[in-house]
């Protein structure tokens, strides 16, 4: 379980102090939780802070029982890697690896050995129903098929949590569709944590928490789609 | 080996790119390996020659160390006398006083090298295990011994004239066989001849051959005790001596190809700093995915080293190349290898261009694995 207590992000920009988050108190359970709010509501600080990317001003941010706060950076990457998974909104690809080299990248860096490495990725790539794109480069594939490409990669160690900041803003109707579909899919029996400003897409999580100016406004639940 | 799969996929991302970088670091390490090969084809030589040569002392003037042979004879008929009685009363074997003659200018084409040898003495006392190819090792009054390589490159025969001076001529009576020193490429010739041309009794150096058991550096001092104005150095001191000055023209070649070197670094700094710039988006994600500092850290330094080591083998290759191809002008125009690639030339330029990729690396790579990861992501 994730629980951020107390977030508070503070920027320095000159003499004015920017709050990009304030008093951030939520625990996550199973299931996908979506972030929304206007551009500049803090979404993707929150995403950042609770993946342990960035270090909050206050408060703290609890994996089960880790503060992943006090962790030292080379830490927190580790428990990145073994616990969370990641589908930016762009650019997510390292270009110069072939999609399943993409998708073998965190097994790289867990230490797998290649045989296994190439064996898991093909078979993640077939899940996003992408097998045969596995030894095109990101620059030959469209962006639906980068973003399932990423989250692929981001399922590779299985992590019980997994980040999306975006994940459809590039996306045309029929791309997002396919990338929203995997992406709920594999949110089911795990913690997805979605930030999106599109309210169509946040309905399908089972909450939605609604930000404002750094605040948490109130948390949805959602009515079943009709 | 995962890591440099990563390196070797980003090099080859950017050919070109990676490619003039490979070949700014190529040529700067050939050149110099070709630069310093030449001090190494010397001392190769030189040392060479030098445990060849017979006698264990060469007595020259004073001012006049290291290898004197061409300058104009200074040591005077008394002085050379004093130094053969000290000689006998040290129970010395043999004294043999010489003297070097270029004739032609100094082109090794048409230049031409006389030592001359007191009549009786064999230049086998000179050069151990001299051989005749032809007719006699021991020249007449009025004849000359030609080594095998100035025999071949002046098309000399038996009995071919060589005219020293208008009043002096000697002719060819004797080939010696190829030794491979200095030997092949000298005329022996009578030494009174010789003086006559220079029209001076004196002479350019004695040598001094001992008897078994003697030491040469105390035979030495003592002979520069009993007379004065002479130098007295005995083989060792000559390579101590040749040693120095050929460090110190290595340190003067060194710092010329130190400009090419630093260049090269320069370029691979500058082509990894470059693809440090254009992938902080995709260190941001590997950091993202999981990737600790150290290991954006190894992946650059890598890339540097990579291109410096490959650069740094390369040039190796072709500086040795190029020393081949010198050598075969050389041997075929003045009898001397002139270049030399030795093993520790190799493994210092090799250890030169580690220290190059080392050093483009580090920076660039202390750059891209310090950037916090928000702003490593935040970068497109
Ligand atoms: N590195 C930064 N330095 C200064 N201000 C920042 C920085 N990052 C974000 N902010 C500010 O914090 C606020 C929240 O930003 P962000 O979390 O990116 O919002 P969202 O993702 O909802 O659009 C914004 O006002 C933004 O300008
Ligand atoms: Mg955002």
């Amino acid at each position: 379980m994730l629980r951020a207590e107390n977030l508070t992000k503070r920027y320095r920009q000159g003499d004015k102090e920017v709050v990009a988050l304030l008093g951030f108190t939520h625990a996550f359970p199973q299931g996908a939780t979506a972030v929304v709010g206007p551009s500049g509501s803090g979404k993707t600080t929150l995403l950042n802070l609770l993946a342990g990317l960035d270090l909050p001003t206050e408060g703290g941010v609890y994996l089960g029982e880790i503060p992943l706060h006090r962790l030292s950076e080379d830490e927190r990457a580790g428990v990145r890697l073994r616990h969370m998974g990641f589908v930016f909104q762009q650019w997510n690809l390292i270009p110069t690896l072939t999609a399943w080299e993409n998708v073998a990248f965190p097994l790289l860096l867990a230490g797998w050995p290649l045989g296994k490495r190439r064996a898991r990725a093909l078979e993640l790539l077939e899940g996003v129903g992408l097998l045969k794109r596995a030894h095109h480069l990101p620059s030959r594939l469209s962006g639906g098929e980068q973003q399932r490409v990423a989250l692929a990669r981001a399922l590779a160690l299985d992590p019980p949590i997994l980040f999306a900041d975006e994940p459809t803003g590039n996306l045309d109707a029929e791309a997002k569709e396919q990338v929203a579909a995997l992406l709920f899919k594999a949110g089911k029996e795990r913690t997805l944590i979605l930030v999106t400003h599109d309210l169509e897409l946040a309905r399908r999580a089972e909450r939605i928490l609604h930000l404002k100016g750094g605040r948490l406004l109130w948390e949805e639940v959602p009515s079943p789609n009709p | 080996m995962e890591v440099f799969h990563l390196v070797l996929r980003n090099l080859l991302a950017r050919p070109v790119r990676s490619l003039l970088t490979l070949l700014g670091v190529l040529i700067a390490t050939a050149s110099m390996v070709l630069f310093l090969s030449f001090g190494e084809g010397l001392r190769r030589a030189l040392f060479q020659e030098l445990s060849r040569v017979g006698p264990a002392i060469q007595v020259v003037p004073e001012g006049a160390e290291g290898f004197a042979f061409s300058a104009y004879p200074e040591i005077t008929p008394e002085a050379l006398r004093a130094l053969e009685e000290a000689g006998k009363a040290l129970g010395v074997k043999a004294l043999i006083p010489t003297l070097l003659l270029a004739r032609g200018g100094f082109d090794p084409k048409t230049g031409f090298f006389f030592q001359g040898l007191p009549p009786g003495v064999s230049p086998s006392l000179l050069y151990p295990g001299l051989r005749v190819r032809e007719s006699r090792l021991l020249p007449s009054a009025q004849g000359a011994v030609a080594g095998a390589k100035i025999a071949q490159r002046g098309g000399l025969t038996l009995g071919s004239p060589l005219r020293l001076s208008p009043k002096v001529a000697l002719k060819v009576e004797g080939i010696l066989e190829e030794s491979g020193g200095l030997a092949d490429n000298l005329l022996f010739a009578p030494l009174p001849a010789l003086q006559a041309v220079l029209g001076t009794k004196n002479v350019g150096a004695v040598l001094v051959a001992l008897r078994p058991g003697q030491k040469a550096e105390e035979v030495a001092r003592a002979l520069e005790g009993a007379v004065p104005g002479l130098k007295a150095q005995t083989t060792g001191e000559v390579m101590r001596f040749a040693e120095r000055a050929l460090r110190i023209s290595d340190l003067v070649r060194f710092g010329i190809s130190l400009v090419a070197l630093v260049v090269g670094g320069l370029l691979v700094a500058n082509t990894v700093m470059m693809s440090v710039y254009e992938r902080t988006r995709e260190f941001g994600v590997m950091r993202a995915l999981g990737a600790r500092r150290g290991f954006i850290f190894r992946l650059v330094v890598l890339e540097a080293l990579f291109l410096a080591l490959l650069g740094g083998v390369g040039g190796l290759l072709l500086g040795s190349l190029a020393s081949a191809a010198i050598n075969l002008y050389t041997l075929k125009e003045v009898g001397l290898a002139l270049s030399a690639i030795t093993p520790r030339l190799a493994l210092f330029a090799l250890g030169v261009a580690l220290g190059l990729g080392i050093l483009a690396g580090l920076f660039p790579a202390q750059q891209a694995s310090r950037l916090p990861v928000v702003e490593a992501l935040g970068r497109v």
